[in-house]
């Protein structure tokens, strides 16, 4: 019972927040893929996310990419998303910051790396 | 950053600490795991000290159970204050901002303010109370609150990432 109570109360307080939503994983339009393609102008190396700013055709774009743990892994170096590179973001668009996005897959130099 | 931040938190935020945090490839990673194996710790604790209060392993007196058992409890809490620090540290704006966060905060102050209480109400009810006997009314209900505190912080804690 006391789980049951537990887990309602919890539940409860999920919904609450769902009311207050702010910056996070869910926050971000999945139901259409933004594709964003152009030079980068910031390169934010760093943890929880590596960010990158890119100079797309209608604006500049936040792309959120991965844990930079993730990153290495997969040969994504802080050297392939350099500034000046160019870079194709492919991802999903973020409903509470008007430029941000978050990368599902980022394309340097002819290499298609994964972000999640 | 969010420049409509508290100063403070902008400070922390901007502070070699966590600056180092989210350059390290280790740091935020470790903190992280480490805040979940401290939370399992935690919750198992606190599990056994609360279902003992309610009446769960009768057969031992209540203090031969609640007292190891709030050892490591508080252990565990200072391993989250110290790996959450961390993880705050890094984005302390934007985390503070967060509504969940929020949330668990002031769930987080409940469940210390409800301990304290537990701990008053019990008294040396603790270690007189036999093993069977029921503890009083009040020392249970306050035992109940606390699993369902805790388990709600911990949830908060995982959704702060969706919201």
């Amino acid at each position: 019972m006391l789980r049951t109570l537990g887990l309602g109360l919890a539940f409860s307080v999920g919904a609450t927040a769902a009311v207050l939503a702010h910056h996070g994983w869910g926050s971000y339009d999945a139901s259409k893929t933004v594709v964003v393609e152009g030079p980068i102008a910031t390169s934010n190396y760093s943890n929880p996310h590596a960010t990158i700013t890119v100079k797309g055709a209608d604006k500049t774009w936040t792309v959120t990419l991965a844990p930079t743990s993730r990153m290495q892994s997969r040969g994504a170096l802080p050297e392939l998303v350099a500034v000046g590179k160019t870079v194709k973001a492919e991802g999903y668009a973020s409903r509470v910051e008007a430029d941000e996005m978050r990368a599902e897959r980022i394309t340097v130099d002819g290499k298609t790396v994964e972000m999640r | 950053m969010l420049h409509d931040a508290p100063q403070v938190l902008q400070a922390l935020e901007q502070s070699a600490f966590a600056s180092a945090i989210r350059q390290s490839t280790w740091a935020y990673l470790t903190a992280n795991v480490g805040h979940i194996l401290a939370l399992t710790l935690f919750v198992a604790a606190v599990s056994i000290m609360d279902l003992r209060l309610l009446g769960a392993f009768a057969a031992s007196p209540p203090g031969a159970v609640v007292r190891p058992a709030r050892r490591v409890a508080m252990l565990a809490l200072l391993l989250m204050a110290a790996t959450g620090f961390v993880l705050f540290a890094a984005e302390a704006t934007h985390v503070a901002g967060n509504g969940v966060f929020q949330i668990k905060a002031v769930l987080l102050a409940l469940g210390v303010a409800n301990a304290l209480l537990v701990a008053r109400a019990l008294g040396p009810a603790l270690d007189a109370t036999p093993a069977f006997k029921p503890l009083p009314a009040r020392v249970r209900a306050a035992a109940a609150l606390s699993l369902v505190i805790w388990l709600s912080v911990a949830a908060c804690g995982r959704l702060i990432a969706y919201f």
